[in-house]
């Protein structure tokens, strides 16, 4: 009788730990592997979704910098603000976002966004490099689509091709693997003559 | 073959030492394990302990995404984008050094200063110190905010309070309402602080003065008395084709080195313009290493060699300058070549020479170890052989003067004498540690109602002074200089200051109201008011003055006649009757070191572990001394030695260690400045003992001394040693006569063969040259690459240790007899060699061959067999034993280049040809919408190098300066038996002499001949890349023991 009960306890346990660990799996409590589709809470709910997508502003009007740095710089809020010093909410939840923006600017307080895609220490990705030269490529090109790539997300917007369909998420998140190996296969591509010696980012 | 004709690094190598030749035999001149580190902080258990609880962590690690947070700007600053640098020209002034500069700052920080290429002295030019310059900045003991000392009756500290600054003001203020202040400062070069100086002097009815303890008073005199003018004319090394040195160390440390230096290389190229440079000294400096003819003379024989020179080249040219009671006087300096010890005929024979190149040539005399009691007699004869060769006006150019030096010894004098007589009961001190420099000022200044000190930390001065009011560094605040006369730039600020600091400038202002009503009351106001007024005159000033931001200089008129005629008094002055007197046993002549100077940076890391360019030793200064007399006091090196002034008082007397010197005069010996500071910090604390009491009344040559020695001895941290090359052909001399004949004279070619296909380059092809003509081994590569690279430093224990982390080390080899050696400086950075013997041995391919020439590291590939260290033939290779970055205290680490990985424990590290800089202008020119052009890239090492002996570029560009340097008859390989192909190549030293010291010196001498014949057993025996032949001196050796060389090999494999 008692082996019976100690036995059940431990199935339940085991269940309800296999239960958990499905559900901080799914959630991104707990990610393996690459960070694919990971996709944290941020401080301030901004939507891409509304912004890319609805309003279609370039990515390049907020991530300003984007193609002269190795960063893509966060946008600073004084970008924000050139636009909504006049673009008012419209709506309570839109206030409440709106709010804790304008807040943030006017106490000149930084916004602590979460970090989204990681590269691994020791790798250098320079941005400016690859949205120039993707640019060159889609431009050359007289028929942009013939590039265009529905797999890797090769759109009108160079960004997508590592970024996904940013226009469509309300809350970011990671779209590859960021892998060695998902770059590589990148840089091997006929088309894109990519260096792949070790040297190229790692330094 | 006799080692005494072969190149050594130091005399224990000389002698055969067999501890020396096992510590070449050993790449890691210890081990990880070794019994002595248990009781460090880094034991070996700590560090399997460290190395589980990172394991277990990793472990977990696997499946927690590390979170990390981006913090944009609120408002980001214009013309700002996070990960581009921004650029600005500034000015640094450091002793009486001038350098326009250009700020290299990321994210709000600066992390570099690189030198300024159109400032007219350094001309793009640095130096190790004006590197280092950036991490005085984020020193960590350095004063957060204004303080008070809470000094009892015998004014020593009690406790220090911090204050406000409106409450330290109020104090002050009231201090100074008394009256009777003074204002003591450094070497000033900023026209504005001399006239805010001036008029708070004025109208507080103050008094200043201006005293280091490194000063050129002694050559104002002269120039006075010679001249007719109290100043310091511009010395243009760069119009000189003959320099006579009478114990200035002009490459190192006098006045303004790297202006000379760069002005001297231009004379250095053998193919074009080669000059020639005769040097008289009794310490080793770094001229004398360089010069083409070195004799030694001490210090207090100067008078007499000046003297003899002037009868010789009087005799010769029968100049009409020398008055008739002169001529007289002359007389008795006929036999003084033999009194010194020289050559008959020598003299003459360089009296000729002088006289050959007339206008053409510079005598130049001045600095420490020639401050002696008669400098003012040495420096005036001087200035009349220049006046007698006609270089007054040429090579000797008034037409511009140092503004630079404006400290003196006589007003140290005066402001002892006023502080005795009551006169000054007030006193502020800006930047000059008064407490440390003149010890003897301690006890007087205390006398004093109060001392406001405006220094950057509670140092000596610091505490005995009454109020800190902590100052800035010159990269948080404005002022402005001016170097030459007519010569100006501004200092601007590129980093918010990093505490609550205020300059000592917009301290004076605030401190005194009655300045207030006629003057800006702002700092920045008040120079641009100056500037207004007497420096950009134009109607359209705010133009000019950003314009002048931009370029960094302004250059304005020479205000003076380039020539003066020498005067009559000058040259009855030098009439002597008396007789000279013999010299004592030992005298002692202070010096700068070029990495420390006069030690207002004692608290930096990277000028600590600079090894000295000619002695080779870092953390420690101590007493160079003679081989003779090192023989007959029976001292070792490293031992301690007491070291007592003979003077009537109390003499001074100091404990110190003994290097001894090749090449150093019997009877002098040397001690460093700067050191045995201990309040400026953690760093500089323990480290040497302080020259500083030694001064006699400013005098700091020829000093006499006894010296007694103890049984103590210490280990002097040298690299030199490390790094070992074994005796092949490492540096190749020649004279400028066999040059002429044959321009690969001297290098040995190996036939070379190889089996297999080289590696095929399509786009660029790095390389590099570098010139050992030009190089003087003044170190700044050095630092430059530390400052570019984060290459971090690892303390005296662990460079006893050999883990010292340079990227570029300079190799210094003395040649010849140690009494009187020659002296070769090597840069040595990675090879970056197309057969590079690392990369085939490397188990995880973490050093892999790139597509441009590259020799790269992959820091995260890298497990840390150190295979690749062992199998490197230049040893070039850096380990990292430790995590040296959490060694780092806040805010070190904003120093540090975000384009560089800082890399962790376990990886092994080398020179990467500045590869980010190579990415950074590519990525420029795509930015730019052109094409990449290889020029563009320079690597930090060229860049600061005042000699340009490093070339870089594209091999696989014909027009590339690199590749027509490889085409050079001068050029050859290190190590080129081995067949690694490197792509850095070096050109020949080529000497201006009849005979090179050692000669038959060169590799192959024993050998050469039949070597061609043998090449692919000589290949097969050379091949042992660390075979470490280690009982062969000499590389002739190898063939008659070629059974041993396998052996040894096997030894050598770890």
């Amino acid at each position: 009788m008692k082996s019976k009960l100690i036995g059940a306890l431990v199935t339940f346990g085991l269940i309800g730990g296999l239960c958990s660990f499905v559900y901080a799996l799914t959630t991104n409590k707990v990610v393996i592997g690459y960070n694919i589709n990971y996709e944290p809470d941020q401080p301030i709910p901004f939507s891409h979704k509304l912004h890319a997508g609805e309003m279609q502003i370039n990515c390049k009007y907020c991530h300003a910098g984007v193609d002269i740095s190795r960063h893509s710089p966060v946008p600073s809020l004084n970008i924000c603000m050139n636009c909504h010093l006049n673009i008012l909410p419209k709506n309570d939840k839109q206030t409440e976002v709106f709010t804790a923006m304008s807040d943030k600017y006017n106490n000149d307080e930084p916004v602590e966004w979460e970090k989204v895609h990681l590269l691994p220490d020791f790798v250098k990705f320079p941005h400016a490099y690859h949205i120039r030269s993707l640019e060159e490529k889609r431009n050359a090109s007289a028929n942009a689509v013939e590039l265009a790539d529905e797999s890797n997300g090769y759109k009108a917007h160079v960004c997508q091709t590592c970024h996904g369909q940013v226009q469509e998420m309300d809350v970011v998140y990671q779209w590859s693997s960021l892998s060695m190996g998902w770059c590589v296969n990148c840089h091997r591509k006929p088309e894109h003559n990519a260096p792949v010696n070790c040297g190229t980012c790692h330094y | 073959m006799d080692s005494e004709n072969n190149y050594w690094v130091s005399l224990d190598q000389w002698r055969k030492d067999p501890e020396f030749e096992a510590l070449v035999k050993d790449e890691f001149v210890s081990s990880p394990f070794a019994p002595d580190d248990s009781e460090s902080g880094w034991a070996r258990r700590e560090f399997l302990k460290l190395m589980g609880a990172s394991l277990a962590l990793t472990s977990f690690g696997c499946v927690r995404r590390p979170s990390e947070k981006i913090v944009p700007y609120v408002k980001r600053p214009e013309g700002f984008i996070p990960g581009v640098s921004n650029i600005y020209a500034s000015a640094l002034h450091q002793g009486t050094e001038v350098f326009g500069v250009l700020v290299k700052t990321r994210e709000g920080r600066p992390i570099k200063v690189e030198g300024n290429p159109d400032y007219p002295q350094n001309l793009g030019a640095m130096s190790a110190r004006a590197h280092a310059s950036i991490l005085n900045l984020y020193d960590p003991e350095r004063l957060t905010g204004p303080k008070k000392n809470l000094l009892n009756e015998k004014k020593s500290n009690r406790d220090t309070v911090s204050v406000s600054w409106d409450q330290l003001d109020k104090e002050v203020k009231k201090q100074i309402a008394k009256g009777s202040v003074g204002v003591l400062t450094s070497h000033k070069a900023s026209p504005s602080t001399k006239n805010l100086i001036s008029r708070f002097v004025n109208t507080m009815s103050a008094k200043s003065y201006s005293w280091s303890p490194v000063n050129y008073e002694l050559e104002k005199k002269a120039n006075e008395l010679s001249f007719g003018t109290n100043s310091l004319p511009q010395l243009k090394f760069d119009k000189a084709k003959y320099v006579l040195s009478i114990g200035c160390d002009f490459l190192g440390t006098y006045l303004s080195p790297t202006e000379f230096t760069k002005a001297f290389s231009k004379t250095r190229s053998p193919e074009g313009n080669f000059g020639k440079l005769v040097v008289f000294e009794g310490l080793m400096s770094l001229t004398g290493t360089n010069a083409d003819e070195r004799y030694q003379v001490r210090a207090s024989q100067f008078n007499e060699l000046v003297m003899a020179l002037v009868l010789e080249v009087a005799n010769l040219k029968g100049s009409a300058v020398v008055t008739p009671a002169l001529k007289e006087s002359l007389k008795q300096y006929k036999g003084t070549a033999a009194k010194l010890g020289l050559n008959a005929g020598e003299l003459t024979r360089i009296a000729k020479e002088l006289i050959a190149h007339g206008s053409q040539s510079l005598v130049v005399a001045g600095g420490l170890s020639s401050q002696t009691k008669d400098a003012v007699k040495v420096y005036t004869a001087v200035n009349l052989l220049n006046s007698m060769l006609g270089s007054v006006g040429t090579t000797v150019d008034f037409s511009r003067t140092y503004q630079s030096a404006t400290a003196t010894t006589s007003d140290l004098v005066k402001l002892k004498n006023e502080i005795n007589s009551g006169a000054v009961k007030t006193l502020i001190i800006d930047s000059v540690n008064i407490a440390y420099s003149a010890p003897e000022m301690v006890e007087v200044l205390k006398k004093l109602e109060m001392i406001i000190y405006t220094g950057d930390r509670n140092d000596e001065t610091g505490r005995i002074s009454d109020v800190l009011a902590a100052g800035q560094h010159s990269l948080e605040s404005w002022s402005d200089v001016e170097g030459l006369s007519g010569v100006y730039s501004i200092v601007q600020p590129t980093i918010e200051p990093l505490y609550d600091t205020r300059s000592f400038q917009q301290s004076l202002l605030a401190w005194s109201d009655s300045l207030k009503g006629s003057a800006p009351s702002a700092w920045y106001e008040y120079i641009k008011s100056f500037w207004k007024s007497n420096v950009l005159t134009g109607e359209t000033f705010e133009k000019e003055w950003a314009n002048a931001l931009k370029q960094g200089v302004v250059i304005a008129n020479a205000p003076n006649k380039a020539s003066r005629p020498i005067l009559n008094d000058a040259i009855n002055s030098l009439v002597y009757k008396g007789q000279h007197p013999l010299p004592s046993q030992f005298e002692l002549s202070l010096y700068q070191k070029v990495s420390m100077g006069s030690g207002e940076n004692a608290n930096n890391a990277w000028l600590q572990e600079l090894p000295d360019p000619v002695s080779r030793i870092c953390w420690d200064n101590y007493l160079t001394i003679s081989m003779k007399d090192a023989e007959q006091l029976k001292v070792r090196e490293g031992q301690y030695v007491k070291v007592k002034q003979v003077s009537e008082g109390a003499p001074v007397e100091v404990k110190v260690p003994v290097h001894i010197q090749p090449g150093q005069i019997k009877g002098v010996v040397g001690l460093a400045l700067g050191y045995g500071q201990k309040h400026a910090g953690d760093i500089a604390k323990e480290v040497g003992v302080s020259a500083s009491g030694f001064f006699d009344g400013g005098l700091a040559s020829g000093l006499k001394v006894t010296i007694e020695k103890t049984n103590q001895i210490m280990k002097l941290s040298s690299p030199q040693g490390h790094h070992s090359m074994e005796s092949r052909q490492i540096v190749v001399e020649s004279t400028l006569k066999d040059f002429k004949q044959d321009a690969s004279s001297g290098i040995h070619k190996h036939k070379i063969f190889s089996l297999w296909d080289t590696h095929k380059y399509n786009g660029h092809k790095w390389g590099m040259s570098v010139d050992l003509s030009s190089c003087t081994g003044c170190a700044a590569c050095v630092i430059a690459c530390q400052s570019e690279n984060n290459v971090p430093t690892v303390g005296k224990k662990y460079v006893d240790q050999g883990r010292i982390m340079h990227w570029i080390r300079i190799d210094r080899y003395y040649v010849g007899k140690p009494e009187d050696p020659g002296v070769v400086f090597q840069p040595v950075m990675c090879m970056h060699c197309d057969n590079a013997p690392c990369e085939t041995v490397c188990p995880v391919a973490a050093t892999v061959h790139g597509d441009e020439g590259t020799n790269d590291m992959i820091y995260n590939r890298c497990v840390g067999t150190r295979y690749c260290a062992n199998n490197c033939p230049y040893k070039v290779r850096r380990f990292n034993w430790f995590h040296y970055r959490e060694n780092i205290k806040a805010p070190v680490e904003m120093a540090f280049n975000p384009e560089v990985t800082v890399r962790s424990r376990g990886v092994m590290e080398k020179c990467s040809f500045c590869v980010h800089r190579i990415k950074e202008k590519k990525l420029e020119a795509v930015r730019e919408d052109r094409k990449f052009k290889a020029t563009d890239v320079q690597t930090a090492c060229q860049q600061s190098c005042p000699t340009n002996a490093i070339t870089f570029g594209d091999m696989n560009d014909e027009t590339s300066e690199v590749s027509k340097a490889f085409k050079n008859g001068r050029t050859y390989s290190l190590l080129e038996e081995l067949n690694n192909q490197p792509a850095v190549r070096y050109k020949t030293k080529i000497r201006n002499t009849d005979h090179l010291k050692g000669a038959k010196a060169h590799h192959g001498g024993g050998h050469g001949k039949d070597h061609g014949k043998k090449s692919a057993h000589g290949a097969d025996d050379h091949g042992q890349a660390k075979g470490g032949h280690g009982k062969d001196s000499h590389h002739g050796n190898d063939h008659s023991k070629d059974s041993h060389s396998t052996e040894s090999h096997t030894k050598g494999g770890h």
